[in-house]
């Protein structure tokens, strides 16, 4: 009895080590537990033993069996059951969810963030006339500065001479005119939307896009406050480190004006060989300046009570920079492969 | 426009490095945009602003460039030789408002032939290309100061010469050898018998100076700047001479361009000074005068500027600038800067100079927020929940061509007066086709998963002449049910909103079938509908495309504030009901007679279709699931029973429904 017993557990020992599978252990289970096991035949023969050795062998054996059972359980926890075992890498199930244009997404975001500052969001129209989209802006109709607003004019008849002919708006500052027309400084506004510009299409130039204009105006609004916040902005925006440049330009309804750089996101600045900012260490992404009395007067504001900032951006730009596209075409193809992205 | 390190040392020493040079121009305003060695000079691609007229000049580049140094430009100004009168000639200008001005010079018995080494330099760094030695020093001075030039061959002009407008189909060849037919739109300069050049933007072939030139004369003029920009944009042109010309020049400096260049020549290709001819209004050079207070400025750009620095900087600009009582200085607009009129031109002038860097961010308090938009948080808002639904957003373009509306039934569409191409020539009433090339689009690309939507304006005429108004379109093909999925998105829109007085109407649409159009609280809302097959096919749409615009407006409008309604803590009882219907009646005239009694019903659904033989013949099939349940109480069975029997009862009795 006792070899056999010695036996059978240096060869279960032997067996649990080689089991590697759910398989190999119910292999185990039956061979060491089953109707035909080794444990079963030593049962069968306690009743013939003597008197102290029937109790001795009885009471082991129950002993062992437990200690087989156990040993084995604890085999199939280390291996996971065999229930679960299945081909972990079948290919994961495919969602077909909803989603946001890219183009709303960026000009949402952009808005948010002025919102936080106290901006309000207010839509102009994209159907505007002549006064709105440049002469209450101090563009002149018949100046060299009229060249980069290019325009889209409409058919429909013009009915008094002071707001000249109808047209699709080249820009969103006509929105700072119908703003201010309305409502009374102090006041903060951004304003997201399409614009429309005869440009012929290509990678970069698309005769629709999106804009973001924003203004504030009020008795104490200067140009260092434009500087903080479009810092705030670009920080938010792009990263927490972004640094900022203004860099003096011209625009007819702000003085003084400025373009607005970023450091570059990818190289931080260093400018060697990079591909995003050109080697400069800079890239251009909006304009702003202090908005110019004419066109305050021209909204019936008095310039000399209140002073304004205004900046401009277009949405398609800053989401190419920051999310890597390289063509403007892919935001109005409406590819499944390109919405399911964003 | 590019220019030259070598030719602005003329004006100025410049003792840094190149690059550092580069960006202070940047910083100040000058943007380079490229700079290179080229032999032993620099040359700057710059980007001039529209404002600066004087930066089309090396002197006004130079006068920047001593600013941002903090040093003062050298400007040696050249002798200025009025006499003799030129007697064989008369300029005649048919309107000062074209022309204010016009000089002429005649030197006679010149020698043309290449110019020196450094004279090409001058005007081949600067981008224009070198012919002769007179075109060369035409070219050299314009770049100097900034004052357009030409000189004709003056054997060649027959008479007189006027300023005038040309004669419809009068012709013209350029130096550019091709032929233009002028119009009223283009100032001229002519001869007795002939056009001789396009005022201010280009010379004729006929008057060219050539190697045989013996005798020239030297036109420096001012032309209305509107002028030139219609007469060059008539003739399809734009030159060095028209830009600027476009942008202003500046009188003060006409004489002295017209006099180098003619002393120039007397030195370089000999000849005698044979001529002066002056006509038009006398230049006037006056300086504005404004006060600036320290405060003010220092307020409006949110920094402190010292008085001395403000000065310097002004100063160096070629501003006069003197003290006027306390924190106040006075000052005196030099006349070259036609682009600086106020206050806040000057605060400009400081700031950009003192450098933008300098200005510390601040955050404004903004004092009182507005009245929301709503229109706008509603629009996000559809948004949102329509990508909660699974549906994609799309953005197409606004215009679309006039004759693809027209077959949608669109007549009187606003169109483009100059549209880019034919395809988008009007402004869209509809999102339908914006629909149809996103869905096209992806199929061509075996793309799936094609449930979109967009929110964009539609635009049409009224009354009023037009309207805009935001629209939403939502679009499936490759769905199995379409038209219900289009159905459900929409009634999870108005829950989403909750909006509970709605119906829907079936309605026969131009290019739909299947239609049905929504109301709200008995307002037009918008439409569903399954695109027809004949309109699929002329837009090669080879896909169902089930389809719904809904008007903005309305929905925002009729939305109210969510109400939480309590959930029932009782359980559910259902009980099934199969019921063949005869094609002649609708789901909706089962759910009627169900509806007519409304005890403790709190949901149904269809849980099985079928059509089979066993049918009757025109009848189809469904089983209908109808939920009971209390707020208050658990029902009890027998309740639910005798409920059911009666709904049973009611539908039996009704023609065209047979249970089963
Ligand atoms: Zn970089």
């Amino acid at each position: 009895m006792d070899a056999e017993v010695r036996r059978l557990e240096e060869e279960l020992q032997a067996d649990l080590q080689k089991a590697n599978t759910a398989e190999d252990i119910e292999a185990l289970r039956v061979k060491y537990l089953g109707r035909k096991a080794v444990i079963n035949q030593l049962f069968a023969k306690v009743p013939s033993l003597s008197g102290e050795e029937k109790g001795k062998w009885g009471k082991n054996l129950n002993l062992l069996k437990n200690k087989i059972t156990s040993a084995i359980e604890e085999k199939i926890k280390g291996l996971g059951s065999a229930e679960d075992k299945i081909d972990l890498s079948f290919p994961a199930k495919k969602f077909d969810k909803g989603s946001t244009h890219i183009v709303s997404v960026v000009s949402q975001e952009i808005c948010s963030v002025f919102e936080k500052l106290g901006f309000t969001v207010v839509e102009g129209t994209e159907i505007e006339n002549e006064w709105h989209n440049f002469s209450a802006l101090n563009i002149p109709l018949d100046h060299p500065s009229r060249d980069a607003f290019d325009t889209f004019y409409l058919d429909i008849p013009q009915k008094n001479a002071q707001n000249g002919k109808f047209l699709l708006r080249s820009h969103t500052s006509p929105s700072q005119a119908r703003v201010m027309n309305i409502i009374k400084p102090p006041l903060a506004v951004v304003s997201p939307g399409r614009v429309y510009r005869p440009d012929q299409v290509d990678a970069s130039h698309s005769f629709m896009f999106h804009q973001v204009e924003g203004f504030a105006i009020s008795e104490d609004i200067n140009f260092a406050q434009l500087k903080g916040v479009l810092l705030n902005f670009v920080r938010l925006f792009f990263a927490p480190d972004t640094d900022l440049r203004f860099r003096p330009h011209f625009f007819p309804f702000t003085e003084p004006s400025a373009e607005v750089d970023i450091s570059c996101f990818i190289c931080k600045g260093k400018k060697e060989k990079c591909s995003l900012c050109k080697g400069k260490g800079w890239i251009e992404i909006l304009g702003c300046g202090m908005i110019h009395p004419k066109v305050l007067k021209n909204c019936n504001i008095d310039p000399k009570k209140y002073r304004g900032f205004a900046f401009g951006m277009g949405v398609e730009r800053p989401a190419m920079l920051k999310y890597g596209i390289n063509d403007i075409r892919l935001f109005y193809e409406n590819d499944v492969k390109f919405l399911e992205q964003f | 426009m590019r220019f030259s390190l070598n030719f602005l040392k003329e004006f100025l020493k410049v003792d840094i490095k190149t690059d550092k040079l580069v960006s202070l121009l940047t910083m100040a305003g000058l943007e380079v945009e490229h700079f290179e060695a080229v032999g032993s000079d620099w040359v700057f691609d710059v980007e001039i602003t529209s404002n600066r007229y004087d930066w089309l000049s090396i002197l006004g580049i130079a006068r920047e460039a001593a600013a941002s140094l903090g040093k003062e430009i050298e400007v040696k100004y050249p002798k200025v030789t009025k006499t003799p009168l030129l007697k064989t000639r008369t300029i005649k200008i048919e309107s000062l408002k074209d022309c204010p001005t016009y000089v002429a010079r005649v030197i006679r018995g010149i020698k043309v032939s290449p110019s020196d080494t450094t004279l090409k330099e001058r005007v081949v760094n600067c981008n224009i290309n070198a012919i002769n030695n007179v075109v060369d020093i035409t070219n050299y001075c314009m770049l100097k100061w900034g004052n357009p030039l030409h000189a004709f061959d003056e054997d060649k002009i027959e008479g007189d010469i006027y300023i005038r407008r040309a004669r419809q189909g009068e012709k013209f060849i350029g130096i550019d050898e091709k032929e233009r037919e002028l119009c009223p739109e283009n100032l001229v300069i002519a001869d007795d018998k002939k056009v001789i050049a396009l005022a201010g933007v280009m010379g004729a072939k006929n008057t060219e100076v050539t190697e045989s030139t013996k005798h020239i004369l030297l036109e420096a003029a001012i032309f209305s700047p509107i002028v030139v920009r219609h007469s060059r944009r008539a003739a399809g042109l734009d030159t060095d001479s028209s830009y600027r010309f476009e942008r202003q020049v500046f009188a003060g400096y006409l004489e002295y361009a017209s006099s180098e260049a003619a002393n120039l020549i007397l030195e370089k290709c000999k000849g005698a000074f044979y001529g002066y001819a002056f006509s038009g209004k006398a230049i006037l050079i006056k300086d504005k005068n404004l006060t600036l207070k320290l405060k003010e400025l220092n307020e409006y750009l949110g920094i402190e500027v010292p008085k001395s620095k403000v000065k310097g900087i002004l100063s160096s600009l070629g501003f006069k600038v003197k003290e006027s009582g306390k924190g106040a200085l006075s000052i005196s607009i030099p006349a070259f800067r036609l682009d600086v009129n106020e206050l806040v031109d000057i605060y400009e002038e400081i700031s950009r100079i003192y450098g933008y860097d300098k200005i510390e961010p601040q955050i404004p308090q903004i004092a009182r927020p507005l009245a929301k938009n709503e229109i706008y948080d509603f629009k996000n808002k559809i948004r949102n929940y329509l990508v909660q639904l699974g549906l994609k957003e799309i953005i197409t373009y606004s215009m679309e061509s006039d004759e693809a509306l027209k077959a949608l039934g669109y007549d009187n569409v606003i169109k483009i007066v100059n549209p880019l191409r034919k395809q988008e020539n009007a402004l869209r009433p509809t999102l339908l086709l914006g629909m149809i090339e996103a869905i096209t689009y992806n199929l061509n690309r075996m793309r799936q998963g094609m449930r979109f939507f967009e929110l964009a304006n539609v635009y049409g005429r009224d009354k009023d002449g037009f309207c805009e108004s935001p629209a939403l379109s939502i679009g499936v093909a490759e769905e199995e049910g379409g038209f219900f999925y289009v159905k459900g998105a929409l009634l999870e829109l108005l829950k989403n909103s909750n909006i509970t007085e709605f119906s829907f109407e079936e309605k026969s649409l131009v290019s739909f079938t299947n239609a049905l159009e929504l109301f709200i609280n008995n307002k037009y809302a918008g439409f569903i509908g399954k695109l027809d097959n004949e309109t699929a096919d002329k837009f090669n749409l080879k896909k169902d495309l089930f389809f719904a615009q809904l008007d903005v407006n309305i929905l925002q409008s009729e939305s109210k504030f969510k109400v939480y309604s309590p959930i029932s803590q009782y359980p559910a009882i259902w009980r099934d009901i199969s019921i063949a219907l005869h094609k002649n009646k609708k789901f909706s005239d089962v759910l009627k007679v169900i509806n007519e009694k409304k005890e403790f019903i709190s949901d149904y659904q269809i849980v099985d279709t079928y059509k089979g033989k066993d049918l009757p013949e025109d009848f189809a099939a469904f089983s209908l699931r109808i939920f009971y349940q209390s707020a208050e109480r658990t029902l009890l069975s027998e309740e639910v029973d005798k409920i059911h029997n009666d709904i049973r009862k009611r539908l039996e009795q009704t023609e065209g429904i047979k249970l089963r």
